[in-house]
């Protein structure tokens, strides 16, 4: 049994030890909360499901138009973690070894030379993949082991990445132009694609309020490496009924339109639908909600709250569906419309 | 995994969620109940009225045990449907907002997987959540919408019970005619039975009325054990066809050839006119009555030509062999001749009298001799001569016989005829007047003139069988009315039965009348159209003349206008086709063949024809059978 710093280890088994776990990984989450806040003026959501990426240990993407503040929720993120972070601007001419890194010819002190690995940008544990779109297919392609297996090959030698290993990346809807749409494949990587709203009047005024002044002080490292360690680890812990695991298998099943009773507009505007990385995605996402709000179970709303991230870049549109202008966000909430959490008995008997 | 203890937490859960459990179930189970007795009351309810309808009264409170058996079917269904604990957590989950924690700890703890990190929290939360919440929170309604049923199935089913039974459908009407009747004494039969007592003209006739008698015993006996009105029908239709059929037998068949020659030679004397026409009518009865009047009323002569008719006409039915008609006319001759004799006798006495009868006997002497004659003047003549020979002393009888002597002495023998007594018959009576047992014996003859004749003792053989025969006829008409009224026959279509055209002459058309004896039916269109005596053919062929009646010795057959066909009988019947409907036998019976021939059944058809009556008599015996 290993002990970390917040008390929580893996092994636990008596109540009370995982009750403390639980509270302070709520408590945890509250400071992280504040101090991301302290910075970024509202896009609760955004924050709340960024969190989830980092808890259960998954890769965001977050989309939004420019300016919206994506890469500084992300830094903002990184430094409120006292965790290595890495930036990877993504450009057109960027090249896989960019990211990887590669072996240079070094002079040792004795005048020999040898070939050093110099490691790229993606050796650090918070990551900042910004704009990744813009870059080829090939260089986008790079990630992929190391988001998946958080190890990276280079000249033929594995290297593990440091845990935790967390990918933040963004992505820009507008200027098309001369980006590369992520392949369905690294996508799937991803455990959440988070949209990042405008903000509200009142959100724009208090950003206008804390921007047009005397810089403001970088937000204190609130979690350091074993807590976030440690909040992964009670993530895994929490239960997960039968049922709702039933329903979570239900959900992404249902957005298959060759399954037989998909909703209507899964049958009409979707070509693919989710497999079983996104069922896995979906109870994990799930978890890392109900820990974050102090539960050790999930509960079928958790399932259905954080479908739409989940979900949302797993659905491939069809034709017809991108034609008609279906978003892939009205798909999954016709998809959790439509589902029943339980067993029709049951719903009627809840319900008089 | 061996089970580890429950540690407390565990179970304080489990006890908290199996009373909670129960309540659920237990609620949804009488939810179903409800549900199923509700059903089962409606149906009942239904049946109940069902019950009603058919008039199945005892059957309608029974019908509330089906929302028993309802009851019974909804708890079978509780406890099949029961729902397991995953299912009450769910749904306890759903009503008091656990969050899906009492789920996961019934999973939890069910799986016993002690080492599970969250499983300690999560019961914890679980009993938490449920001892929090207040049972009324969590209870599912059992009462729905449709449990209203049962209070109202109760109340149709008790408002069922109450109601008085619907009237009894009526029953389909039997066929008509199925209906049994009974009848312990029916008179009119016997008078048929009685026919096996009458004497016969020959032994075919003979057998023919015992068997009329046989059958109609039969039917008595058959009748007072009870059998179909409407074969008794039959049967009696039957008797009165076979009756009929005998009462016109004679001159029939073989012998109708010599019955119209000897009418044909009855019909030279203008006296015995009307006699000819009840021989041709067959009415025997009456022709013995025509007879006897004759004898009373013809003087010697005319009733010597009559005799003479009557001998040529016998002489001409030999010739044509019709033998029994032959008998029948001598036989009427003798009568004749008896009749005449006697009459004469009377007329006598009463003219020898002279004076020395009262007014009375003068009176009826004088309308006796006025030519009357009729057997009620007879009868009042030879009362008044008995009188008036009663009366007479020894001195006035001697006085009178001299008288008589005297007168007898003094004719000549050639006074003519009609002209008081012969010279002969004086004497003859003034002899037996002279002594006292002469007188005696004039008394008493006389005395048995007066007396009124023996039933059936004065008549033709012929005439007291015939007599027999129509009482025979008026009984099977009386037992037709004690059985009731007859069955109604269906009225046939329109141009199904004979119009008038066609009984004129011999058309093949029916008529297109629609109510009997309405129909002006269309000519027919043979070649032997109006001939009365042509035979029936068709198509304009020469035809076959098998059945044609012979060449009669007589002026020919003519219609009798007032001929008294169908004495007593009912009303004419409706005719379809050929023959009549009857009940018990089958409509369509159909004639053997050509004209002149027909069935047996089809004897008396015409009678209940719409053939205008005085035809009847005609038209039938062209289609007698030979």
């Amino acid at each position: 049994m290993t002990a970390t710093p917040l008390g929580f280890g893996t092994g636990m088994t008596t109540s009370n030890e995982f009750q403390k776990r639980l509270e302070r990984a709520r408590e945890a989450s509250q400071r992280l909360v504040k101090a991301i806040g302290q910075v970024i003026v509202g896009q609760d959501e955004v924050v709340e499901q960024a969190l989830w990426g980092l808890v259960a240990g998954g890769h965001v993407l977050l989309e939004g138009a420019p300016g919206l503040g994506k890469t500084l929720l992300v830094r903002t993120i990184s430094s409120c973690l006292h965790l290595q972070f890495s930036r990877i601007q993504f450009t057109p001419d960027l090249m896989p070894s960019d990211v990887t890194g590669t072996n240079i010819l070094v002079s040792g002190a004795d005048g020999s030379r040898h070939f050093a690995l110099h490691k790229g940008p993606i050796f650090g544990q918070v990551i900042l993949a910004d704009e990744i779109n813009r870059a080829t297919p090939k260089t986008q392609s790079s990630l992929l082991e190391a988001m998946q297996e958080h190890a990276c090959t280079i000249a033929g030698i594995r290297h593990a990445m440091e845990e935790p290993f967390f990918v933040l990346a963004t992505e820009n809807p507008i200027e098309m132009e001369g980006t590369y749409p992520l392949p369905e494949a690294q996508l799937d990587r991803f455990l959440l694609k988070v949209i990042v709203p405008s903000p509200t009047e009142d959100e724009m005024t208090e950003i206008l309020a804390r921007t047009t002044g005397q810089p403001m002080e970088t937000p204190e490292r609130v979690l350091d490496r074993e807590e976030v360690l440690a909040l992964r680890s009670a993530c895994r812990d929490v239960s997960v009924a039968e049922p709702i695991m039933r329903f979570a298998s239900r959900l992404v099943r249902a957005s298959d339109p060759l399954t037989q009773g998909a909703p209507d507009l899964v049958k009409r505007a979707i070509r693919y639908g989710a497999g079983v990385r996104g069922a896995q995605s979906l109870v994990l996402a799930a978890k890392a909600r109900s820990l974050l709000e102090g539960r050790a179970n999930v509960s079928f709303a958790d399932v259905q709250k954080v479908a739409k991230p989940v979900l949302r870049h797993r659905l491939i549109r069809s034709f017809e569906g991108e034609a008609d202008g279906v978003t892939t966000d009205q798909v999954v909430d016709a998809l959790v419309e439509s589902v029943p959490a339980r067993s029709e008995n049951v719903e009627q008997a809840i319900r008089r | 995994m061996a089970k580890s203890p429950a540690s407390a937490e565990d179970r304080a859960f489990r006890e908290t969620f199996r009373s909670w459990a129960g309540g659920v179930r237990r609620r949804l189970g009488l939810e179903r109940l409800l549900t199923g007795a509700a059903i089962g009351l409606v149906l009942g309810a239904g049946a109940a009225g069902a019950a009603w309808q058919t008039r199945h009264g005892a059957l309608r409170p029974w019908m509330a045990a089906a929302g028993l058996v309802g009851a019974a079917a909804g708890a079978f269904v509780a406890r099949r449907r029961r729902w397991d604990d995953a299912e009450v957590a769910l749904y306890l989950d759903g009503r008091l907002d656990g969050k899906e924690a009492i789920v996961t700890a019934v999973e939890l703890d069910r799986q016993d997987e002690r080492d599970d990190p969250a499983r300690a929290v999560v019961i914890s939360q679980a009993t938490e959540v449920l001892k929090k919440a207040s049972r009324k929170d969590a209870r599912p309604r059992f009462v729905r919408a449709w449990h209203v049923a049962i209070p109202l199935g109760i109340a149709a089913i008790g408002y069922m019970t109450l109601l008085p039974l619907p009237p009894a459908p009526k029953a389909a009407a039997p066929p008509p005619g199925k209906e049994q009747v009974k009848i312990a004494e029916i008179r009119g039969l016997e008078k048929i039975i009685d026919l096996a007592n009458t004497n016969a003209r020959d032994d075919a006739q003979r057998k023919r009325l015992d068997k009329l008698a046989e059958d109609a015993k039969k039917l008595r006996d058959k009748l007072k054990d009870g059998m179909e009105k409407r074969e008794a029908q039959a049967e009696l239709g039957r008797l009165k066809d076979a009756i009929t059929a005998e009462k016109l037998s004679l001159g029939d068949g073989e012998e109708r050839q010599g019955l119209e020659s000897a009418l044909g030679k009855l019909a030279t004397n203008p006296d015995l006119k009307d006699a000819a026409k009840a021989l041709g009518d067959r009415d025997l009865v009456s022709f013995d009555e025509q007879m006897e009047a004759l004898a009373n009323k013809l003087e010697k002569e005319d009733r010597d030509r009559a005799k003479q008719t009557l001998e040529e006409a016998a002489e001409a039915a030999r010739k044509a062999k019709a033998p029994d008609v032959a008998k029948a006319l001598e036989e009427q001759k003798k009568r004749l001749d008896e009749k005449g004799k006697k009459n004469e006798r009377l007329k006598e006495l009463g003219e020898a009298l002279g004076d020395g009868l009262s007014d009375d006997a003068k009176e009826a002497l004088k309308d006796f001799e006025s030519g009357k004659g009729s057997a009620k003047e007879q009868q009042k003549l030879a009362e008044k001569l008995e009188d008036a020979l009663g009366k007479l002393t020894p001195e006035q009888r001697k006085k009178l016989a001299e008288n008589m002597k005297k007168q007898a002495s003094k004719m000549t023998g050639e006074e003519p005829q009609g002209e008081g007594p012969s010279k002969e018959q004086l004497k003859e009576l003034a002899e037996q007047l002279a002594t006292p047992e002469g007188q005696k014996q004039l008394e008493e003859e006389l005395k048995k003139m007066a007396e009124d004749p023996p039933a059936g003792g004065e008549g033709s053989e012929e005439g007291e069988r015939q007599k027999k025969l129509d009482e025979a006829e008026g009984g099977a008409g009386e037992a037709e009315g004690q059985m009731g009224t007859p069955m109604p026959v269906p009225t046939p279509g329109p141009g199904g039965k004979p119009g008038q055209g066609g009984q004129k002459g011999q058309g093949d058309k029916p008529g297109k009348g629609d109510k009997p004896g309405s129909g002006k039916g269309e000519k027919g269109g043979g070649k032997d159209e109006g001939q009365p005596f042509a035979g029936h053919s068709e198509g304009g062929g020469p035809g076959d003349h098998k059945g044609q009646t012979g060449v009669v010795d007589g002026p020919g057959m003519k219609a009798r206008a007032s001929g008294p066909i169908g004495k007593g009988k009912p009303m004419p019947g409706i005719v379809l086709g050929r023959t009549t409907g009857r009940a018990g036998e089958t409509a369509n019976m159909q004639g053997t063949g050509a004209l002149g021939q027909a069935a047996p059944g089809e004897v008396g058809a015409i009678e209940r024809s719409d053939v205008p009556e005085e035809y009847r008599e005609q038209v039938g015996r062209y289609f007698q059978p030979k």
